[in-house]
């Protein structure tokens, strides 16, 4: 699964802290997402998407997809 | 910005979790040292014995408390460990009991008492090399 995190947090001027802090998880496991070593969970997923306001398929895509 | 109360928790907790462990380990070689002096009647030795276990009943609840208050990578990383750490035990003990029906083992090196110790250090090392790949350092 690839994501778009990074760039994302980037357009907002967001750190990996602050990211972490709006998600409640540490910073290591959103540097773990964002490199895509770990695929989150799906309400991690859901928390996601409500933070950057978009929806799930416009954040996460399937390996090689779109 | 506001914190991360789970997160933040977890990090006050691992002092207090380091120190309890610290004490516990002492306890366990305080209580060593009082079994290995024989003139001790051994009501009192027994009593020796038992004195580490509300120290490592503490740790253990400290321990599942803080588990609590981990996010889903961090558990994640715990519980895989743990799942290389157990299967590695079992085989050391199956091995060491397979071994003891055909060698005399030494009773100070390889005895059952010494496994609890070989998987605190497996269950280190083998957190060590989860946390590698799913890039998590220490901070």
């Amino acid at each position: 699964m690839t994501n778009r995190i990074r760039l994302l947090r980037a357009d907002r001027d967001w750190t990996q802290e602050d990211l972490a802090a709006r998600l409640g998880v540490s910073r290591q496991t959103v540097n773990a997402i964002e490199t895509g070593r770990y695929d989150p969970s799906l309400p991690l997923a859901f928390k996601i998407s409500q933070v950057f306001r978009l929806r799930i398929d416009e954040i996460f895509s399937p390996n090689g997809g779109k | 910005m506001e914190t991360t109360p789970g997160v933040g928790v977890a990090r006050s907790s691992w002092s207090r979790l380091v120190t309890l462990g610290a004490v516990s380990i002492l306890t366990y070689f305080g209580a060593r040292l009082v079994l290995e002096v024989e003139s001790i009647p051994t009501a009192w030795r027994v009593v020796a014995a038992l004195v580490p276990v509300p120290f490592f009943s503490w740790l253990l609840y400290e321990i599942i408390r803080g588990s609590r208050q981990l996010d889903e990578l961090q558990r994640r990383i715990h519980l895989e460990a743990l799942a290389v750490a157990s299967p590695v035990c079992l085989t050391i003990l199956m091995t060491l009991g397979l071994l003891e029906l055909v060698i005399p083992l030494n009773r100070n090196d390889w005895s059952y008492r010494h496994v609890w110790q070989m998987q605190g250090v497996i269950y280190i090392a083998s957190l060590y090399l989860t946390q590698r790949r799913y890039g998590v350092t220490c901070e």
